[in-house]
């Protein structure tokens, strides 16, 4: 697996492909390639064109619109909308549990699905068992599993059920301010952290065992083995899941839809569902698109930051 | 090694082509006909229910025999928690359908943007029943289902409970809300079980408390909509006694938690009377109106009006098909599942026939006199939005100790700018 | 880390790991259960891990109100239509951003990377109005089309792409020396050492169809193209109530024959994901 190691720089040279430059007609063999590298993209870079880029354009069209669907009305209102998410004194509450479900989750689920890794990468029979069962949430469908956490989470529902027995009085979860957040938050990881776990495990596997045995040989400990070995060495793998995992917390809708719609007192209205609402709800399609660009522009400037960072932190791109 | 990959390769292709096919096979066809050919009509519902839709089919093809221009009428089933929302989406896109059913708490949104085309009024329909759907004297809606709200009584878990049937206190003059609240007390402290669900409710849908503070004589907004009802005296006095009876009484379902009275899990529901459907024969039942509040008798309706969209492109076609569907013999058919606002049919015996559940008696006293004399619940322009801000705003109210008038001022402070505009 | 443990650390390892299945199992097995209760006896408090008596009715019901199992052929047939477009669609792509050099090479890749930025609620309703443009809609085009060739292809490019990157190019060479062309060498060299990185593809974006819920809503309105998601939120009586017995039976209709294949094909496709370029 050390091939995987190799660095960046090599396929931004690529392979040498100029050793046969004699005097051709057009078609030359590195034109002939350029056109085969455009053709592989090609269907990829239309249908983001297509099914991306022009929707996105069309949304910053409608953001400086007044768009009434029931009157069918649609006129411009310059920069209107922009000034009203200013001073939208919703918008702050908004962003804060956007932020909330966001760091939550991801800190939540990569830490948890690097945990289940860490243990199920243990030498012990049975772990595919495990895995299978920790894997299982992912396969099942978001509406059914957020339906199923909904009845699980209610005041008499299972879970205070379960707490009772070992004598804990549980809250009402999906009902009060202090938990609903939590709750949207514990579903959603439980849901998927199967997927991150189990590219953690293909990544611990990847490591090489020798390294460990010279560790110990240097007398290592089991913590400072995993902070200065494993953690390295999985970083690509973290990157890529943290990137997976922060852009998919940002677009989180059927599962605050089904669980709590938007409360109590606002609690869990994060972005998409409160632009949802503004669209779809108030019928501003207009607003809602502007709180689309916002969203665009929210997830964009998370994405650049992830992605310089990598040079800071992941090992084999130093 | 090679051969196998190519085995491989081969089965990958056949299994897209499978696919390809499969896909041409369900993907394709449908061209939704909007040529000026025959005409092609699309009803936008939101119950799948099949009884429901065979009687709906059942007109449509009735209509279609003495109309042969009418190629088809396809009845579009959207799923009823975001009804109106992908009804505005397809509109969005330019697919508005030709018919469709509207809920009341969108009537006055649909009714005063114009997104509806006017349709025949007939004086048969009682006036209280238009009102929500007419503008300028102009009715754009016919309102299909007019379902008064009443009470579902388990006389079992009453008698269980040791305490006397509203059938008892009605004859006393007794059956009101403090009685209702000391009942529920009593049930739950006896059986375990809930006392009193407003059903559908939920800590969500607020708007169905009408049926509770109607009985106080207040409203969540003035008949004009611009002044806010919820910090007024009758008000806050209603919500203190329903706070009571939730947190203190434990005589109401409380927050995040469910009873399902048909499952047998309440004592007493408010309700409509077309839930009787749910009911099964595991305990006896009774239906009674609504329990006086302290200014006395009141009756609460709920609403559906089929309306013609304005952007259909077969507009004419549409309003033929809907005068037709919504014509007395129609509409007769129809009250078998949504109860008729017309004077002709609204007697005991003409309800009894489509309603085997329930006894003449029952349908005199609820719903007859529901029907005549009930308000709707709240609506206003810009609904939805309201909606969502009174729901949020409320949310402080559903915990033990909140401050009710400081709770309904709050939810009155941040509906002002709508109820204004 | 994986080194010879005690009897003692064993025993504890079970033990953790048999407490954290809980919140993962549970769900599950609730779900399971509950649609054989009646639906009196689903908020029994406390609730019951056996059904008293179970009973097949809401499973009937589950196909009698809907026509359930066109609508599980639709899910099924999207899902797989879709990951196979998105398997053709990524490793090209992902191959041609790798292994090829061409003028404006970065710029592109960047442009294609916008996908995996949008979420789709942000272009539904622009989406929505070119569907309708093409004759589209109550399709569906929109919930194949979408997915294999916009925004959440992307991710699967991304991963490609990844993981050509890594490829030691020697293998290639030796292929060009013998005279194959670019698509030769994506298709009988590149492809088949990509196995583990299209079954990790493969997956995601088979869950990712299998899950849709928002487009479907939007899209489709009539019940015999109704996929499984939106068919769960269908069950509910004339009124607008839910059946809850009934909708669990049919939730678990959905989940129980994923989970069943993923526990026979888990084995392989761990693994496969063990040798992919994603660590």
């Amino acid at each position: 697996m050390k091939t995987l190691d190799r660095p960046r720089s090599t396929a931004a040279t690529g392979p040498p492909e100029d050793g046969t430059r004699a005097a051709q007609p057009f078609w030359t063999s590195r034109r002939r390639d350029q056109l085969a590298g455009y053709l592989f993209i090609a269907p990829q870079l239309i249908g983001t064109v297509v099914f991306v880029l022009i929707p996105l354009g069309l949304v910053v069209w409608y953001s400086f619109h007044e768009w009434n669907v029931l009157a069918g009305t649609f006129h411009s209102v310059g920069t209107d909308n922009y000034h009203k998410l200013l001073d939208d004194p919703k918008l702050p509450g908004v962003l804060r549990a956007t932020a909330y479900f966001s760091v939550g989750l991801v800190v939540l689920n990569l830490s948890l699905a690097l945990a289940l890794a860490v243990l199920l990468n243990q030498k012990l029979r049975g772990s595919v068992v495990f895995r299978t069962l920790f894997f299982s949430p992912v396969v099942v469908s978001l509406v059914a599993w957020t339906i199923v956490w909904g009845f699980l989470l209610q005041k008499n529902g299972g879970i205070n059920a379960g707490l009772d027995l070992i004598g804990v009085h549980g809250p009402n979860w999906l009902r009060s301010e202090g938990t609903s957040m939590l709750s949207a938050v514990v579903v959603q990881c439980f849901k998927n952290v199967g997927l991150n776990m189990v590219l953690f495990l293909a990544a611990l596997q990847g490591v090489p065992r020798e390294l460990y045995e010279a560790a110990t040989v240097d007398g290592a400990g089991r913590w400072r083995q995993f902070w200065r070995i494993t953690v390295p060495l999985i970083s690509p793998t973290i990157l890529l899941t943290s990137i997976i995992t922060v852009v998919g917390s940002l677009q989180v809708f059927a599962q605050i839809a089904v669980l709590t719609q938007g409360g109590p007192s606002g609690s869990t209205t994060v972005l998409v569902y409160y632009l949802y609402q503004q669209a779809f709800t108030f019928h501003h399609f207009g607003y809602g698109a502007t709180l689309s660009v916002l969203l665009f522009l929210i997830v964009l400037v998370l994405t650049v930051i992830q992605w310089q960072m990598r040079k800071k932190w992941v090992f084999h791109e130093s | 090694m090679n051969t196998q990959r190519q085995q491989r390769t081969r089965k990958f292709a056949a299994l897209a082509a499978t696919g390809l096919l499969a896909l041409t096979a369900c993907g394709g066809g449908d061209g939704s006909g909007s040529d000026d050919g025959p005409v092609t009509l699309r009803m936008t519902v939101w119950s799948g229910a099949p009884e429901h839709l065979k009687l709906l089919n059942g007109i449509a093809d009735t209509y279609r025999k003495t109309h042969p221009e009418v190629k088809s009428i396809k009845f579009d089933v959207l799923p009823v928690e975001n009804y109106t929302e992908t009804l505005t989406t397809q509109m969005a896109g330019g697919k508005a359908p030709d018919l469709a059913w509207i809920f009341e708490n969108s009537a006055l949104d649909f009714v005063s943007s114009g997104a509806l085309k006017e349709v025949k009024d007939d004086p048969d329909v009682l006036p209280a029943a238009k009102k929500i759907w007419q503008q300028d004297g102009k009715l754009y809606a016919y309102p299909f289902s007019t379902s008064p709200f009443g009470v579902f009584v388990n006389l079992d878990m009453l008698k269980k409970a040791g305490q006397p049937s509203p059938a008892e206190l009605i004859k006393q003059g007794k059956w009101n809300w403090d009685e209702v609240d000391r009942i529920g007390a009593a049930v739950h402290t006896k059986t375990g079980k809930t006392g009193m669900v407003i059903r559908d409710f939920d800590y969500k849908a607020w708007d169905n408390l009408a049926t509770y503070w109607d009985g106080w004589g207040a409203q969540a907004w003035s008949a004009d909509g611009k002044t806010c009802g919820f910090d007024k005296p009758q008000m806050v006095a209603a919500m203190t006694s329903l706070h009571k009876a939730i947190f203190d009484d434990e005589a109401m379902l409380a927050p995040g938690t469910t009873a399902d009275f048909f499952a047998g899990e309440s004592a007493m529901t408010v309700t409509q009377m077309s839930r009787a459907s749910l009911l099964t024969d595991k305990f006896k039942w009774d239906f009674v109106p609504l329990p006086e509040g302290p200014e006395g008798k009141y009756a609460v309706i709920g609403q559906a009006g089929i309306a013609v969209l304005a952007k259909s492109k077969h507009a004419d076609a549409a309003a033929g098909f809907q005068a037709f569907m919504t014509n007395k013999e129609n509409s007769a058919k129809l009250g078998a599942y949504f109860p008729q606002a017309r004077s002709s049919q609204l007697n005991a015996a003409t309800l009894a026939k489509s309603n085997a559940k329930l006894s003449e008696k029952q349908l005199a006293d609820v719903v007859i006199d529901g029907i005549k004399n009930g308000k709707v619940k709240p609506v206003h322009i810009g609904q939805a939005e309201i909606y969502a801000a009174v729901r949020s705003g409320l949310d402080a109210l559903w915990k033990p100790n909140a401050d009710v008038q400081k709770v309904l001022t709050g939810v009155c402070n941040s509906i002002k700018p709508q109820l204004e505009q | 880390m994986s080194r010879k443990l005690s009897t003692r650390a064993k025993l504890l390892l079970y033990g953790i790991l048999l407490v954290l299945c809980v919140p993962f199992v549970f769900p599950t097995w609730w779900m399971a259960t509950s649609s054989l209760k009646p639906a009196a006896d689903i908020f029994a408090f406390p609730p019951k891990l056996f059904p008293d008596n179970p009973r097949l009715d809401a499973y009937r019901k589950v196909f009698e109100l809907q026509p359930f199992g066109h609508q599980y052929f639709n899910s099924m047939y999207i899902a797989v239509v879709v990951t196979l477009g998105t398997l053709a669609v990524s490793s090209l792509a992902g191959y041609g951003f790798a292994r090829i050099r061409f003028p404006g090479q970065n710029i592109l890749f960047l442009v294609v990377l916008t996908g995996l930025l949008i979420p789709s609620e942000v272009t539904i309703v622009p989406l929505f109005q070119m569907f309708h443009d093409w004759g589209m809609i109550d399709t569906h085009w929109p919930l194949i089309l979408v997915p294999v060739l916009g925004a959440p292809s992307v991710l699967a490019t991304f991963i490609m792409r990844q993981f050509f990157i890594a490829l030691p190019h020697e293998l290639e060479e030796a292929a060009r020396m013998d005279g194959l062309g670019r698509f030769a060498i994506y298709w009988r060299i590149a492809l088949p050492l990509a196995r583990p990185a299209l079954s990790a593809v493969a997956i995601f974006t088979f869950l990712h169809s299998w899950n849709l819920y928002l487009e479907p809503i939007v899209y489709l309105s009539t019940p015999d193209m109704f996929t499984l998601p939106q068919a769960l939120t269908q069950y509910v009586d004339a009124y607008g109530g839910p059946m809850w017995n009934v909708q669990l039976a049919a939730a678990s209709l959905t989940a129980l024959p994923v989970v069943a294949v993923f526990v026979f094909a888990q084995r392989q496709f761990v693994e496969g994901l063990a040798h992919t370029g994603l660590k």
